[in-house]
């Protein structure tokens, strides 16, 4: 232990924490989180993209495509610019299990709303599928939103 | 036990704020670091470097729209140094 320690006494300790929590509010202000607008028309394009092709309509797939990884890239371009980096909610190794098991639920989805498009007329089933994936997405970036929200007020408090 | 620790490396006004800005993020930027310390360039590089030098922070190298920018991260030693100093700040002002 430092000989410092016997000599620092509880005022400039009482400093230093506010000082931290002055830090540390002031770096979580920084994190701007994505637009919610921005989300939602992500998540919008991908439903819309899944009830398609479920629906084995191709004509719109590439401008989708497009415009798919644009948005992808405005966010993660926004999210450069304001300099910091929200720490993850998630461990890196549930991060790369959940981008593995998204593949095979996009290509399930899909192929489900082809299955169930033979059955059923007006392609309400591939459609369905799609808005079932957009609602999904869009109730995880609330969640998402909301757990910033809370954490943010914590250290605030 | 209290495992709580002072941390002199730490404890320096700068250094505390710089790992305190770091701690609630996953990384900060040079430019944002500065702005929020309100300090200039050599003199944020000297502290950097003394809690690189620890093993406490890391830079890490990226290029945004074509300009090179220096990216900083608390290393889980630098983490658990920081939250320590915390607990032992607590524990002095508690002590009275």
């Amino acid at each position: 232990m430092s000989n410092k320690q016997t000599h620092i006494k509880s005022k400039e300790a009482q400093e230093a924490l506010d000082s931290i929590k002055k830090m540390k509010h002031a770096g979580l202000k920084r994190v701007l989180p994505t637009p919610k607008w921005l989300l939602a028309v992500l998540a919008i394009l991908i439903g819309t993209q899944i009830a398609l092709l479920g629906a084995e309509i191709r004509t719109f797939n590439t401008i989708i495509i497009v415009l798919i990884l644009i948005m992808s890239i405005a966010i993660i371009n926004k999210s450069q610019e304001a300099g910091v980096t929200e720490k993850a909610l998630l461990s890196k190794r549930t991060i790369i299990i959940c981008l593995i098991c998204i593949i095979p639920i996009y290509f399930l989805a899909i192929i489900s709303g082809q299955y169930l498009n033979n059955y059923y007329d007006y392609y309400w089933a591939p459609f369905s599928i799609g808005a079932f994936i957009t609602i999904g997405i869009w109730s995880w970036v609330l969640s998402a939103h909301r757990s910033y929200l809370k954490r943010f007020n914590e250290e605030k408090n | 036990m209290d495992n709580s620790k002072f941390d002199t490396i730490i404890h320096a006004p700068n250094r505390l704020q710089i790992c305190a800005l770091l701690s609630p993020l996953e990384q900060v930027e040079f430019r944002v670091i500065r702005e929020e310390l309100g300090v200039s360039d050599s003199v944020l590089s000297k502290h950097i470097k003394q809690l690189e030098d620890s093993g406490y922070i890391k830079e890490k190298k990226s290029k945004v729209n074509g300009r090179a920018r220096r990216w900083y991260h608390l290393t889980t030693k630098g983490r658990r140094a920081f939250e320590l100093h915390v607990e032992e700040l607590m524990r002095i002002v508690n002590s009275l």
